[in-house]
């Protein structure tokens, strides 16, 4: 998949930079925005909330990108395939699938506890249909990448932004156009649902 | 363009009730949704660095533009600049031929509207769809925001529901909102699929990468920057920041203002052309770059970049902020401004985009309350660009005759006025009167009291009192105070300026007062008119250099701020009356601080045993012009047998604005009934102000509701307890 920076860990943050202690913050902002935040101790955990989760939604279809850069997330999308619900992974599937697809499973780079943001690396096609199109986006992001504010999250996006498409999603699509009654879902999903992992190379 | 009727298009928005209650709703829950959105954080220091950051972008307009251009070019994005609308219509009619476009989505693009984009597609059998659900609906029902952010905010969800109607082919229920959300989901979703072009504006646009930046909350930017092959973005000029990391100073601040959110659903970042994967015309599947277009948009914006005065304009981030508390806004909404921009910032952006000419048919609305520049993230005085405007509408046709005519024979000449009004002095024992009020005038001066009462003029004027009230004067004064009254305290609250000088004598200071002394001259600078402002500046100017004094005292802030800090601006390129004016307006001071101070020396400024309630009136030229409104109320608490309580919107102006309040009487009061309503909330026997404009106004409101409540200036207050 294509992407503005290859390895933010290793590229974009500084010294210091991120840091788990600000979990709280953004956990609270998050929910603020609409958001559901659950926080995992490894894969293995996060894939069984995703399976709780999916189980609640029941999907027909599940469009889902991030396997080929974090294999933990391929092995997992290759067995909630093998459970027997469509799982669609390449990117010409994701196209076909796009309008129809229930759920959209994507990746977050880091969070923002400011603002309860998540920021995405949505250079390719595929991963921004698949967290816009669906009515449910569930986002896979590790726990320990959160960013104080927006001027530090807008100082690492300036290390390694040169070309491309990235941002932050705060809560899911919303609208208060008619009498200011807030509104979810217009354009975007109406549920975003954050996995956020502590330990991303245990549980495997 | 056919002449507009402000009064009566002001009028059917009055009588729009739906829009009225909107409005009022919103503009009583704003302001603390936004405060709130800013919990933890340090406002004024975020204000400062967004104004610092845009204010240097700005310096270097032309350097970002080239920047922005080579980024976007090295990129492999084509880069267009348009000198105005015109310019605009034909390169998208151009991209649309080349590349064989016939369905366009755009999301929401202020400088669209500003160039009225979407006629060009029209015009040119190109399917054109807002996506934004407030711009979609309104565009369906031909009609124009009149939000910036909440385009739709003057509606109801019934009548939403018949815009929807417009669009799909059977009947909307209005009751069911979700509802609604949804249809406007299936019917755009499918816009967005078959869309060939998705167009949009940009937030801003960064110089060293060539990126723009999209705020929204809907998601449709992210959208029409998706699944279309090909993007355009119009961008104004001033839009160009030099750092991905100074979008920080605008994203930290534009959520929290515009929608009171710490953060949109989406902020967007989109640099150069993307990946976009599409099937040709054989059905095979085709991943390539999409096509993008970039057109920086001129229209006015680099002759105002180059404006040391007007440039502050550019500091916007358009949040809309100045409109959700622009105490005019909030009444009568958007539609009156008449053009695309609204409130007091779309009246500076009108004044620079369309021309003074067009400024100039709303720029009644603003009345200085300055509510707008304290909560401004770019910190724009707005209300002094206005101002500006208005200046330079006069020097290119002159002022109102009938306002200047007023002036020249009244305001400016106090001796003329004082004869004219002896003449008049039968209005005074008409049997209009009641006690110190009129409440109903005859025939056509009708209008002017419905709201509210005036009041009745002093039957002896303060000029009259001056030789008798010298005589009290101490024998070996601290200081020489020269008394600078002006209109309204001359003629109408006589009896007020006489406490003034009590209370002065009580300090120990002699009180003197130049008879040569005009107005302070803000009615004629007001309308724009610098020129006889100058004259009139002089003529005070001279008359309080004649009498030396240590100290020049003024009850009144708008007279104060005009002699303290107008006076200073006017001379900028004529050194002689530069140095009379700055030794003048350092002399300056209000009342009420003065007093403030000067019993804080003398250990008067304690607390005293309270006793009757009464509530205290900020006055907008002293809160926000002067920033005084602490020292009153420590006034108040020093007062013996009386009690402060605050009352809900103390600082909200009451409507008078000078002679805003007699103009435009149907906007003024009912803005006054809400500060009645305020006033009486709080079981006070006593409203305490200290402006005389406000004192009239306030006064005039309450004896009219029969509320049995009195008004009183500062000076009063204090002068009883002597």
């Amino acid at each position: 998949m294509e992407k503005v920076c290859r390895d933010w860990a290793k590229q974009a943050f500084g010294e210091g930079l991120v840091d788990a202690k600000y979990w709280d913050e953004f956990a609270t902002n998050a929910q603020t925005a609409a958001a559901e935040v659950y926080k995992v101790k490894d894969f293995a955990a996060g894939e069984a909330k995703l399976k709780e989760l999916l189980a609640q939604y029941a999907p027909k279809e599940i469009i889902a990108v991030g396997g080929e850069e974090n294999p933990a997330l391929h092995d997992i999308y290759e067995r909630i395939g093998n459970d027997g619900t469509q799982i669609y992974t390449d990117k010409f599937d994701i196209y076909d699938h796009r309008d129809s697809a229930d759920v959209g499973i994507s990746t977050a780079e880091f969070c923002v506890a400011e603002t309860g943001s998540l920021c995405v690396d949505n250079y390719s096609y595929e991963a921004r249909v698949t967290s816009m199109l669906p009515f449910v986006n569930i986002v896979f992001v590790n726990a320990n990448y959160i960013v104080k504010d927006v001027t530090v999250a807008c100082q690492i996006i300036g290390k390694v932004f040169d070309k491309g498409y990235l941002g932050f999603v705060t809560g899911p699509s919303r609208t208060a156009d008619i009498e200011r009654v807030l509104s979810l879902g217009v354009h975007g999903p109406n549920k975003l649902l954050i996995i956020a992992v502590e330990n991303v190379e245990g549980g495997r | 363009m056919a002449e507009r009727n402000l009064k009566k298009e002001i009028q059917e928005k009055l009588q729009d009730d739906i829009m009225q209650s909107a409005l009022s709703k919103f503009a009583e829950q704003y302001p603390g949704s936004r405060l709130n959105a800013y919990k933890d954080q340090d406002i004024e220091e975020l204000r400062e660095n967004l104004r610092q950051m845009k204010h240097d972008a700005v310096q270097h307009i032309d350097e970002l533009a080239d920047e922005f251009q080579a980024s976007l070019e090295k990129r492999g994005t084509k880069v267009f600049r348009a000198k105005d609308g015109d310019e605009v219509k034909k390169i998208l009619i151009d991209i649309c031929k080349e590349n064989n476009v016939k369905r366009v989505v755009k999301s929401k693009s202020m400088a669209s509207e500003e160039i009225h984009m979407n006629e060009c597609f029209t015009d040119n059998g190109i399917r054109v769809k807002e996506t934004d659900l407030g711009e979609w609906m309104i565009a369906l029902a031909g009609q124009r925001p009149s939000h910036m952010v909440m385009p739709a905010i003057h509606l109801n969800r019934y009548q939403c529901a018949k815009m929807f109607e417009k669009e799909v082919d059977h009947e909307v229920p209005g009751e069911d909102i979700p509802n609604m959300i949804q249809l406007a989901r299936k019917t755009l979703r499918q816009e967005f699929l078959q869309a060939d072009m998705g167009v949009t504006g940009a937030n801003f646009g960064i110089a060293e990468n060539g990126a723009i930046g999209l705020v929204t909350n809907e998601g449709n930017a992210r959208l029409v920057t998706t699944l279309p092959r090909i993007h355009v973005v119009l961008i104004g000029y001033e839009k160009l920041i030099p750092k991905t990391e100074d979008a920080a100073s605008i994203l930290r601040l534009l959520p929290r203002n515009g929608t009171c959110q710490r953060m949109t659903s989406y902020m967007t970042m989109v640099d150069g052309p993307t990946k976009v994967i599409y099937k040709d015309e054989n059905g095979r599947h085709v991943e390539t770059d999409r096509k993008q277009y970039v057109i920086l948009l001129d229209n006015g914006r680099l002759e105002a970049a180059k404006d040391p005065v007007l440039q502050q304009a550019f500091q916007c981030v358009r949040c809309a902020s100045c409109l959700n508390v622009c105490p005019i806004w909030t009444l009568v909404g958007g539609h009156v401004y008449g053009h695309i921009y609204s409130g007091g910032i779309g009246a500076i952006l009108t004044g620079l985009f369309h021309g003074v000419e067009t400024f100039h048919e709303f720029s009644d609305l603003c009345i200085g309350c300055r509510k707008c520049a304290s909560i401004c993230p770019g910190k724009i005085p707005i209300p002094d660009l206005i101002d500006e405007l208005r200046a330079r509408y006069v020097k290119k046709y002159g002022a109102p005759g009938m306002d200047k005519t007023m002036f020249n024979m009244v305001l400016n000449d106090r001796g003329m006025f004082h004869k004219l009004l002896l003449k008049a002095g039968s209005i005074g024992s008409a049997p209009f009167k009641k006690g110190k009020f009129i409440r109903h005038l005859p025939l056509f001066m009708e209008e002017l009291t419905k709201g509210r009462s005036l009041p009745t003029i002093a039957e002896e004027s303060f000029r009259d009192r001056v030789e008798r009230l010298s005589k009290k004067n101490p024998s070996k004064p601290k200081k020489r105070v020269a008394y600078f009254s002006g209109c309204n305290m001359d003629f109408v609250f006589a009896d007020t300026s006489e406490n003034v000088v009590k209370v002065l004598q009580s300090l120990d200071m002699e009180v003197v007062y130049p008879m040569e002394q005009a107005c302070c001259g803000k009615p004629i600078l007001g309308i724009g008119d610098r020129e006889a402002g100058k004259e009139t500046a002089k003529k005070n100017i001279a008359a309080f250099e004649k009498v030396q004094p240590d100290v020049i005292i003024s009850a009144c802030p708008t007279c104060t701020e005009t002699l303290h800090e107008t006076y200073m601006k006017l001379f900028e390129n004529d050194p002689e009356w530069k140095a009379r004016a700055a030794a003048f307006c350092s002399k300056v001071r209000e009342f009420s601080s003065f007093v403030a101070e000067e019993y804080k020396k003398t250990g008067r400024l304690v607390h005293a045993k309270g006793g009757e309630k009464v509530t205290f009136h900020d006055s907008c030229h002293m809160k926000r012009g002067l920033g005084i409104y602490e020292e009153p109320r420590a006034l108040i608490d020093a007062t013996p047998g009386v009690e402060l309580v605050e009352m809900h919107n103390c600082d909200k102006c009451c409507g008078m604005a000078g002679s805003f309040g007699m103009k435009y009487q149907e906007v003024s009061i009912p803005m006054l009934n809400e500060k009645v309503k305020n006033i009486q909330d709080t079981g006070a026997t006593t409203a305490v102000v200290a402006c005389p404009a406000c004192m009239m106004q306030i006064g005039g409101g309450l004896d009219k509701a029969e509320t049995g409540i009195n008004t009183k200036h500062i000076a009063d207050l204090l002068a009883e307890k002597l």
